[in-house]
């Protein structure tokens, strides 16, 4: 049984489709990277998988379990940050990746290692003692990664987990991630990053329209092969269309 | 550890950290003491005429220590409504509003839990400085009165210490309201409504069964006659207003979705 699921899920927002039959699934040890354009599905897919947003149909797994009424058990193995992360901007980063632990399930005796080890992974220590306000955008978004692995997940899900950090936060999470799913962990990434996907996902995925329209093998020219898959189900949608007026 | 004492943990330390706690804590504490010493000692001072001297009348005979912790119940019957109204305002609409709230689904501790122990913190805060306004009241009186506390002053003291409990309860609902709002600006415009139609459920004189209108009669604010109008039903309704406000906000935390 993989890990992560979606299946045939379908979700509007008013008239407009989101989700229009999304299917995917991650493996123990996978890196798999959704990529799309702006408005493709993806973020609506990550928080059904979540439990943030239920499905109009279709179904999500995590770990076996629906992810809106997760047993604590199942989510003690799961990590997310879909959005904003589980921070708190009053309480310092120890404090909050301290908290987090606590939330995730973590045993308190092992917490402030726990804390201290994702801190120094990160490279957040010489913010150790700052409020999570007065972060920059890059150091916020990597005290968000930090709380969401901090019990050491065996299912991650994150979205657009880059889109702040400088070269050297890309490297420390692009690491991070490979590392996990070196232990075994399976872990959904969206993103719009082209160059980074090809450099940290086993499988990308192409999101089109509310679903998976193909994969891309990670590797040169991703940015030419994504528009030419998108461009490819741009033209099938447009023939299936004619075809069901005529 | 995961569940009830996790949340409780991680909420009361995220409330002793927010800006929202540092500023309404010393108000309470410290503003609702000066203020019914203050007013008391204005009132009898001969200072005042007309439409403000008739408006503390009330507080100008007597026996001075009982009109300090009388004054103190008054204020405080509406004040830790307002603290408390602010406080579930900030912990349950803000992360709503900003999308916080989003990262409290698939934790191990469940996102009810959390709201639960959000709850009983906010409720446990407004009733630890409820103590703390009636204990610096009554130090403040035994201090500036003549003749120390009697018997009818440590029966006004219970009274705001109740009715300051109330008032904190009466919050709990607001709790509801920010999630179903999603906004801290729409859960105090609620919270300022409420007050309002408090106003005029009193002036049709339904106050007695109207829990919002209940701690503030109780303690004296509509005169002797009101106080005594409020019986042993009316205050058991009112305390009720907090546990169903509770079960309500866990309920819409636990079904909570498209966050």
């Amino acid at each position: 049984m993989n890990p992560l699921t979606l299946d045939h899920l379908h979700h509007r927002f008013g008239d407009r489709p989101a989700l229009a039959g999304l299917s995917l699934a991650v493996a123990p040890g996978e890196v798999v990277a959704m990529v799309g354009l702006n408005g493709a599905g993806k973020t609506t897919a990550l928080r059904v998988l979540v439990g943030r947003l239920r499905p109009a149909s279709g179904t999500a797994r995590v770990l076996g379990a629906d992810p809106s009424r997760m047993r604590p058990t199942t989510a003690h193995r799961f990590g997310h940050v879909v959005g904003v992360g589980l921070v708190s901007p009053d309480l310092t980063v120890s404090e909050n990746v301290r908290t987090a632990a606590l939330l995730h399930g973590v045993p308190r005796a092992e917490v402030a290692d726990a804390g201290a080890v994702v801190v120094h992974r990160l490279d957040l220590d010489a913010w150790a003692d700052a409020r999570a306000r007065t972060l920059s955008a890059g150091n916020a978004q990597r005290l968000g990664i930090a709380c969401a692995v901090v019990h050491g997940p065996s299912v991650l899900v994150l979205d657009e987990p880059t889109s702040a950090l400088d070269p050297r936060g890309v490297v420390l999470v692009r690491e991070l991630v490979r590392s996990l799913a070196d232990d075994g962990a399976a872990v959904l990434v969206s993103s719009h990053h082209l160059d980074e996907v090809a450099r940290v996902a086993d499988r990308v995925v192409v999101v089109h329209g509310g679903r998976s329209v193909g994969e891309l093998a990670p590797g040169p020219e991703m940015e030419r092969r994504f528009f030419a898959r998108v461009l490819e189900a741009d033209v099938a949608a447009l023939e299936a269309s004619a075809g069901s007026a005529a | 550890m995961t569940g009830p004492g996790t949340a409780l943990r991680v909420e009361l330390l995220a409330w002793r950290r927010s800006t929202v706690q540092r500023l309404a804590t010393p108000l309470l504490v410290l503003l609702v003491p000066a203020a019914a010493v203050g007013l008391t000692t204005l009132a009898r001072s001969g200072a005042l005429v007309g439409a403000g001297a008739a408006k503390l009348a009330e507080y100008a005979t007597g026996d001075l220590a009982t009109t300090h912790v009388t004054a103190a119940g008054q204020v405080l019957a509406v004040a830790t409504l307002m603290a408390g109204g602010f406080a579930v305002a900030a912990t349950f609409g803000q992360p709503l509003a900003d999308g916080r709230a989003g990262a409290y689904f698939g934790l191990a501790t469940p996102r009810w839990t959390v709201a639960w122990a959000r709850c009983l913190v906010v409720l446990g805060w407004a009733a630890a400085c409820t103590v703390a306004a009636v204990a610096l009241t009554v130090a403040l009186s035994a201090a500036v009165s003549p003749d120390g506390l009697g018997a009818e002053a440590w029966a006004a003291a219970g009274r705001a210490l109740a009715a300051g409990l109330l008032g904190a309860g009466l919050a709990m609902p607001f709790a509801a309201v920010a999630t179903a709002t999603r906004s801290p600006l729409a859960t105090v415009g609620a919270l300022i409504g409420i007050v309002a139609l408090t106003q005029m459920v009193v002036l049709v004189g339904g106050g007695a069964w109207f829990p919002y209108a209940v701690p503030s009669l109780w303690t004296g604010t509509g005169g002797a006659d009101a106080a005594a109008g409020i019986g042993t039903g009316g205050l058991l309704l009112t305390a009720a207003v907090a546990p169903a406000g509770i079960a309500v906000v866990v309920q819409q935390w636990r079904r909570l979705t498209d966050v």
